[in-house]
């Protein structure tokens, strides 16, 4: 049986309930370019909904680059908690992905939340679209640790 | 340090930029990574001009008659690849990322890995540090790298502790400097079984180097490798590797040939070998002109 590897546990499981042998890999390449386009994709959205009624209609052009520097800084911020935890002890990744991950991945869902109570329509949607996501990721995540599966 | 100093780690090819790559590979999330490579591709596409006017001059030979606007998109798509295959490296040093990567002449690199003392003859292209430490560590044997010297010393630095920690310490880093020390040096490993890795698609100034024919254009290449083999008699075994996909890469070795004198004179064998090298690395690069990291001008009529 050909076996597929992901690093999120909903394509995992679904792939699973595919008949597909699956195991936990960096090495989906879909997640890579699809999933990272869309997270930076959603939080243009959400950074050019908040600044829209305080900017000129031709910074949204410099919006990518803007989104950009936040994430950086955001990183930055990330690196430098994730130092205090190492040296409190809480800490021991080899990386600091994983925590890097769990603030961003947070920190969207925040953001979600936030289109979900005060957005318009399509915005509302997107933000539903990524809360679903996310609760389908931890119940896949749950069911596959009942399962026992990778 | 002096302000001239401090400022030089942000130049292009300054140390800020390594240490920076370590950082963002241990910190961006797997999945944040395309957009973040295509973003700082986009900041180096404008920024590091000699750079990319270089690889616009070397598009513009390899691929003839191409427009000069597809050719900047093929420069942004050279610089892009570059960045992966950087950002690749850095992964598999910091995080020992273990990359997918199928062989293509496999016989020829398990005549490498076997041989008595040969030379292992690559191009700036696609993942050459990935592929010395991938080779050290697959075969258990010691690699001497011949690198162009880099610009600033911390930058050299850092590559160097970088490549001999990915390859657990199979890969020595020797640099290709005037220097009488290094054919020596290199003869000697050569004679005692060892196998040297040069790139031979650049030739540094004050390097022993000759003219040769590449896409039908005048270029020098450096000719050490070659007078090297014929010195210790060892063959040549041209061998590439370059990006197929995320974490995936293709190795391809190449049967290997050998400077003989066979009655010629010296300087006849050396040309022969050398004009070999010519028409296999233009067939390699030819089809992969994305990962030909050449970015400096090779061609000088351009």
């Amino acid at each position: 049986m050909k076996s597929r590897g992901y690093l999120f546990a909903l394509p995992r499981l679904l792939a699973r309930l595919a008949g597909y042998e699956v195991c936990r890999a960096e090495l989906s390449a879909w997640e890579v370019y699809g999933f990272g386009v869309f997270v930076f994709t959603m939080a243009c959205v959400v950074a050019g909904w908040a600044i829209w009624p305080f900017v000129r209609p031709g910074f949204v052009i410099l919006l990518p680059i803007a989104v950009w520097v936040a994430f950086l800084l955001l990183y930055y911020v990330n690196f430098l908690l994730a130092q205090l935890l190492r040296r409190l002890g809480f800490y021991t990744a080899v990386t600091n992905n994983p925590l890097q991950h769990f603030v961003i991945m947070a920190l969207m869902t925040l953001l979600a939340a936030w289109l979900i109570v005060a957005g318009n329509p399509w915005l509302r949607s997107l933000g539903v679209f990524w809360c679903a996501l996310v609760a389908l990721n931890l119940l896949a995540l749950a069911l596959l640790k009942i399962l026992h599966a990778p | 340090m002096n302000a001239r100093r401090w400022f030089r780690q942000f130049a292009v090819r300054g140390v800020f930029w390594r240490r920076y790559l370590d950082f963002g590979v241990t910190n961006v999330p797997i999945y944040l990574r395309t957009v973040m490579i295509v973003l700082w591709t986009c900041f180096f596409f404008f920024f590091a001009a000699p750079a990319r006017r270089a690889i616009l001059s070397n598009l513009a030979v390899i691929l003839p008659g191409s427009s000069r606007l597809a050719n900047y998109a093929r420069a942004w798509l050279t610089l892009f690849h570059f960045a992966w295959t950087i950002s690749d490296a850095a992964d598999h040093k910091l995080a020992r990322t273990e990359f997918a990567y199928e062989v293509e002449g496999e016989e020829f690199l398990d005549q490498l890995a076997a041989a008595r003392g040969a030379i292992l003859l690559t191009a700036h292209m696609g993942n050459y540090d990935l592929g010395a430490a991938l080779f050290a560590q697959r075969y258990q044997r010691e690699l001497h790298v011949v690198r162009a010297p880099e610009e600033d010393p911390a930058t050299a630095r850092h590559l160097d502790e970088s490549l001999e920690r990915a390859s657990g310490g199979g890969v020595k880093v020797a640099y290709n400097t005037s220097a009488t020390a290094l054919p020596l040096e290199l003869l000697n490993a050569l004679r005692s079984g060892e196998i040297v890795s040069v790139q031979g698609d650049r030739a540094m100034p004050a390097v022993s180097q000759r003219k040769a024919w590449l896409f039908g254009e005048v270029v020098r290449l450096p000719d050490g490798p070659f007078i090297l083999a014929l010195v210790a008699g060892t063959p040549i075994y041209p061998l590439f590797i370059w990006r197929t996909g995320f974490h995936h890469y293709k190795i391809l070795t190449l049967p290997p040939f050998h400077c003989h004198r066979a009655g010629d004179s010296r300087e006849a064998a050396v040309e022969a070998a050398l004009a070999t090298w010519c028409r296999t690395l233009e067939s390699v690069v030819r089809r992969n002109w994305s990962q030909w990291f050449s970015l400096v001008p090779i061609f000088p009529s351009r």
